[in-house]
Order: structure tokens, then C-alpha cells, then sequence
């Protein structure tokens, strides 16, 4: 057991910790969608706008998620 | 950066690719193609807007068709109230001139049928004296001067004796009617004629009166007549 | 309008198809494949030893990729445009490719003229469906089959599969791993959405492009969104606020690059990882991975929409001034 492997083994453990952060990426996602959806639903007439600040406000919420996914890159891959 | 694989030649080279994609696309496709839709739009709009016209010029053209028509139907209104009137007035012309040619007809006809009445009754004059003659013998029993009694029927039927007419004071008036029992002969006429005070005389025969002669002057009436004898001794006997 | 009685020919070819990838998955089993963010290269060699001064250009296995996806828009945007030119000469209906190509384009249109207005769809219009347009044909591109799975087999390094001669000079690599004397297997084609170096250009290139419409939107006048001091002398406190907050516009229109660049890119790795491990995992049963290219059909899709229309509504923004008045909603 020598250091070496010990940090292998800790940066997966790094990255996949790291990932955690898409839950809440996937919460927000779910729940601008269903906004969205309730709206759209509700007055179909506004779905063209709903459809264009739904997708605007899930890329946001998934900007969180891939930023997860960077940092969990560089530790994978030793980028830093 | 190695390590995920970026390398800056390689990102360069993706750049010209999707510079190589952009300019062909923009070229190719979007170009003529909002061109076309542009195109086609305008050509929508001007189709709408030639439709639009023409409509609009058909209203017109139809304002001015009712218009026409609702002229042409004034004028002909008028002009078949016009011939109605003048159909009208024209069969009332025709119509009066065909009734006064009736009434003229008629009275042709009826004059002529008087004439041929009074004509009859004359001829039969001679046969109703030679009847009552020979009526007369018989009840009698002998012969009368056939002359006198000639005479005396003469004076029966006309009322004139003795080519007399008597007629009673201030019966005077200007036009007189004679009627008598039997058409009278020219020279009785012209007796009454004498004796009737009155510019002008016309005859008329009415056998109901049976004999003798009414004279009509004015509002007057000389009943001479023997039914109206008759009737007084009727009244009398009463 | 009579409706022909179809023989249902198509369901039997769909079966013969599976009942094939089940004898094929039998005799050949799937092996997981090496999963590398990076592109592998094709040539260990590279192709040009200072590539523009930046260091050497490496013959990576997206190359081939890229260059069959620039042949292919290229050849389908000459046939587009002499169909259109036809039609524009003729009555202007479009037929064949033209109109296929006008449906989606003419729907992208009126997408864009609702976002950002008559005055500006046309200047965003190019850039929105070129990258729509360029990403679906990225994304569906690599669900091809042989994409991914026929390749070059290079000596590996460390641990790698041992492999049975198929026929001539081709060979198969067998599931089980050996230390020593194994090889690897580097795909002819991959994806090109699966390789940073697309996504992040495509990223930089939207981001300067949004930036581009925005000066030519504002003019000079763009800048104050980034260095706010409008407010700066009437009202020190919130002025410098605005400052910092036009500072973290700044930041935020650069981790726009990065987020474009990795979403796209994780999610059409994602998509490859788990076709990769299932089959791998699954071994025989091939049913699976088949759903799951499914998946990435429609997540390839969504992705394209997602890119361009993320790209169109910045842009849209962009051509938006970020007045006083505005501020107060924020």
C-alpha cells in the first residue's frame, strides 16, 4: 500500500463525491419543468415563450451540474 | 488540457470546419431560402392585396349595378304606368264609342222595329175594322152604311172626329205627345196636328189604351183614351 | 385517398435484425471498449510536427469523423440550393430536399423571430441553425454502426485484450484482459460530439458570436453590460454594486464557454459510456445497449435543440440593452 495508489484510489473517490452535486442540478431541473409544464397546461397559448425561458432556465440549472462534472474531470485525469 | 484531449491545433481546426459549415449553409440554404419565403410572402401579400382591391372593385361595380337596375326599374314602372293609363283611357274611348254605337244601333233597330210595329198595326187597321163590322152586322142585324161605320171605327181607334181633336182650353205647351191605340193615318196626323197647340207632335201607338187618344203636353195629360173611359165608368159604377 | 394495405414486411426485417445481434452477440461478444475522454490517435505519428506554432497536429480518430460530417452538410446544402433555385425560377413551392430542408429551417425562423424580433432573426438565424443543424449531424452521426467499434488494434502499454484473427488481416479483440502482449482498439470514427475539442469550439465560437451581435446590436454601448458605471457617481454604494455585478457578467459570459463546451460534451459521453459499460456488463443479451441508442437518439436531438437555442436566446439578449430600467427587475 503506497502512497501512489492511495491517491488513485482517493481521486476516484474525489470524483465521484464530486458528482453528488448533480442531484441538486436534477432537482432544479425537474421542478423548472414542471413550472413550465403546469403553466404551459394551464394557458397553452404561452407555450412558445415558456418553451424558450424553460430550456434558458434548465441550462442554468444544469450549468451546477456540469460544473460537477469539470471538477470532476480534473481529478480524474490529473488536469491540475 | 491533455489529458481531456484538447489541443489547440486540433480546436483550430474544428473552428475552420464549423467556419467552412456556417459560410456554405449561409450561402446555400438561408440565403435563397428567406429569400424565397421573403418572396413568396410579398407575392402572398400582393395576392391578398389584388384580391382585396378586386373585391373591393366588384362592390363597386355591383353599387353601380343596383343602381342601374333600380333606375331602369322607375323607368319602367313609369313608362307602364304611362301605357296603363294611355290602354286606359283609350279602351274608355273605345269603350264609349263602342256604346254610343250600340246605343245608335239600337236605336236604329228600335226605330226601325216601331216602324215596322206601327206598319203591321196599320195593315191590320182594315182587317180589325172589316172584323168589327162584320161583328157588327152580326150583332145587329142589319147592315149598316158601311161607309159610316167605316167611319165610325175610324173615329173609334183615332179619336179624331170629324178630323177634330178637341182639346181643352189653355192645353197649350211646346212639344205634345200623341199616343194612340193604332198607328194613325197621314191625314189624322195632320188633323191632331192642327188641332194641338203645340210646336212640335210626335205619335206614338200603344194598343193598351184600346182606343181613342192621349194627348201628353208638358205635365199635362188629356186622357181621351177609351181604357181610361173605361176605368171612369168603372169608378163610377163603384 | 385509398389506403393501401401494407405488407407488414418492415417488422419482419426488425426481427431478422434482432434475432441476428442476438447469434452475432453470441459468437462475438461485446467487449467493453477503452473509454478515453481524449480521442485516440490514429497514428501514433503526428501529422504535422508545429501545426501553426501551437505544437503537434496528432491524426485523432474524430478527424475522419469531421471530415465525412463537412462532406456530407456540404454535399446536402449543393443539392438544397439547386433544389431551391429551382423552384425559386419556377412557382416557389419547394420540392424534394428543398422543402424538407425549408419545413425544419422555416420552423427554426419563426422560432428565432419570436425570441428576438423581426429586426434582428435575420442576423441570428445563420448562427442558431448552423449549429443546430451541425450538432444533430454530430450527435446522430456517431449511432451509426462501426462508429466506435472498428479500428486500428495498437500494442497496449499496460493491461489489454487479447485478440482472434478473423479474417485477412482483420481481427477480433476477445472480452478477456491480458497483462502483457494485449492490444487496444482505436475506432476509425468517433464522434465528433464526443470530443472536447468540438464542443469547446463550437462553445468559443457561439460566445464570440454572441458577443459579436451585441456590439453590432449596442455598438460601444455593449461594454457598459461588463463595466458598469453609469450609476457609479449618483449613487457610490449600488453604483459599485453594479460594477461588480457587470464584473460577474464578465465571468459568467466566460463560464459560458465551459458550460456549453461540457454540456454537450458530457452528455454525448454519458451517452457512449453507458452503451459501452451495458454492453460490456450484458455480455450476450444485446437487447439492452440497443434501447439505450435509442436513448441517445432522442438525447442527441434535444442536445442540438438545447445548443442552438441557447445560443439563439443570448444572442437575443444580447441585441436587448441592459438599461437602468431593467435593473430594477434583477
Amino acid at each position: 500500500m503506497d502512497g501512489q495508489f492511495l491517491l488513485d484510489g482517493m481521486r476516484y473517490v474525489g470524483a465521484g463525491l464530486a458528482m453528488i452535486g448533480a442531484a441538486g442540478a436534477g432537482v432544479g431541473i425537474g421542478l423548472s419543468v414542471q413550472g413550465a409544464l403546469t403553466g404551459m397546461a394551464r394557458n397553452p397559448d404561452t407555450y412558445g415563450n415558456l418553451l424558450t425561458n424553460m430550456i434558458l432556465g434548465i441550462a442554468f440549472s444544469e450549468a451546477i451540474a456540469i460544473y460537477c462534472l469539470v471538477i470532476a474531470f480534473l481529478m480524474l485525469f490529473k488536469v491540475v | 488540457m491533455a489529458a481531456l484531449g484538447i489541443s489547440p491545433g486540433f480546436l483550430i481546426v474544428q473552428i475552420i470546419a464549423f467556419i467552412i459549415v456556417l459560410l456554405t449553409l449561409n450561402a446555400w440554404v438561408y440565403k435563397p431560402m428567406l429569400d424565397m419565403m421573403e418572396t413568396r410572402k410579398n407575392k402572398i401579400a400582393q395576392g391578398l392585396e389584388d384580391a382585396r382591391v378586386a373585391s373591393e372593385a366588384r362592390a363597386n361595380a355591383e353599387k353601380e349595378a343596383a343602381k342601374i337596375i333600380t333606375a331602369a326599374q322607375a323607368e319602367a314602372g313609369k313608362v307602364v304606368r304611362q301605357a296603363t293609363e294611355r290602354a286606359a283611357s283609350a279602351g274608355k274611348d273605345v269603350k264609349a264609342a263602342a256604346e254610343a254605337e250600340a246605343a245608335k244601333a239600337r236605336e236604329v233597330a228600335m226605330g226601325e222595329a216601331e216602324l215596322e210595329r206601327n206598319r203591321i198595326l196599320g195593315d191590320l187597321r182594315g182587317q180589325v175594322a172589316a172584323l168589327a163590322i162584320a161583328a157588327a152586322n152580326k150583332l145587329v142585324g142589319e147592315t149598316l152604311d158601311e161607309k159610316k161605320q167605316r167611319a165610325l171605327i175610324d173615329e173609334f181607334f183615332s179619336g179624331v172626329k170629324g178630323g177634330k181633336v178637341v182639346v181643352a182650353e189653355g192645353f197649350t205647351g211646346d212639344s205634345a205627345i200623341v199616343t194612340s191605340a193604332l198607328p194613325l193615318t197621314s191625314d189624322e196626323q195632320q188633323s191632331v196636328k192642327k188641332n194641338v197647340s203645340a210646336k212640335e207632335v210626335s205619335f206614338k201607338v200603344d194598343p193598351s189604351i184600346l182606343g181613342g187618344l192621349v194627348i201628353k203636353i208638358g205635365d199635362k195629360v188629356l186622357d181621351g183614351s177609351v181604357a181610361g173611359k173605361l176605368e171612369g165608368l168603372r169608378q163610377t159604377l163603384k | 385517398m385509398e389506403t393501401q394495405k401494407r405488407t407488414p414486411w418492415r417488422r419482419w426485417i426488425v426481427l431478422v435484425l434482432m434475432i441476428a445481434g442476438f447469434i452475432l452477440g453470441g459468437i462475438y461478444i461485446p467487449v467493453q471498449p477503452e473509454i478515453a475522454v481524449a480521442a485516440e490517435k490514429l497514428i501514433e505519428e503526428p501529422i504535422a510536427e508545429n501545426f501553426l506554432g501551437l505544437g503537434p497536429l496528432y491524426l485523432v480518430n474524430t478527424m475522419p469523423t469531421l471530415a465525412v460530417t463537412l462532406v456530407l452538410l456540404v454535399v446536402i446544402a449543393f443539392f438544397t440550393n439547386r433544389s431551391l433555385k429551382k423552384s425559386q425560377n419556377t412557382d416557389l413551392v419547394p420540392r424534394g430536399i428543398g422543402n424538407v430542408m425549408e419545413g425544419i429551417l422555416e420552423v427554426l425562423y419563426n422560432l428565432t423571430e419570436g425570441s428576438a424580433g423581426t429586426k434582428w432573426a435575420r442576423a441570428i438565424f445563420p448562427w442558431f441553425a448552423t449549429i443546430m443543424i451541425y450538432v444533430l449531424f454530430a450527435n446522430l452521426l456517431k449511432l451509426i454502426p462501426g462508429f466506435e467499434s472498428i479500428g486500428i488494434l495498437h500494442p497496449a502499454h499496460g493491461e489489454g485484450h487479447a485478440i482472434a484473427p478473423l479474417f485477412g488481416n482483420w481481427s477480433s479483440l476477445l472480452p478477456a484482459k491480458v497483462e502483457e502482449g494485449g492490444y487496444i482498439l482505436a475506432p476509425f470514427f468517433r464522434g465528433i460530439s464526443v470530443d472536447l475539442n468540438f464542443t469547446a469550439s463550437l462553445a468559443i465560437i457561439a460566445v464570440v458570436a454572441i458577443q459579436y451581435i451585441g456590439f453590432r446590436a449596442q455598438g460601444l454601448g455593449y461594454l457598459s453590460k461588463f463595466f458598469n458605471t453609469r450609476r457609479m457617481f449618483q449613487v457610490p454604494f449600488f453604483g459599485a454594486m453594479d460594477f461588480l455585478v457587470g464584473l460577474l457578467e464578465l465571468i459568467s459570459e466566460l463560464s459560458k464557454i465551459l458550460s456549453f463546451a461540457f454540456r454537450l460534451f458530457g452528455n454525448m459521453f454519458a451517452g457512449v459510456v453507458l452503451v459501452a459499460i451495458v454492453a460490456g456488463l450484458l455480455g450476450r443479451i444485446s437487447i439492452l445497449p440497443a434501447m439505450i441508442m435509442m436513448f441517445e437518439l432522442f438525447v442527441g436531438i434535444i442536445q442540438a435543440f438545447v445548443f442552438g437555442m441557447l445560443t439563439m436566446v443570448f444572442m437575443a439578449q444580447a441585441t436587448q440593452g441592459h438599461g437602468g430600467e431593467e435593473h430594477a427587475e434583477h
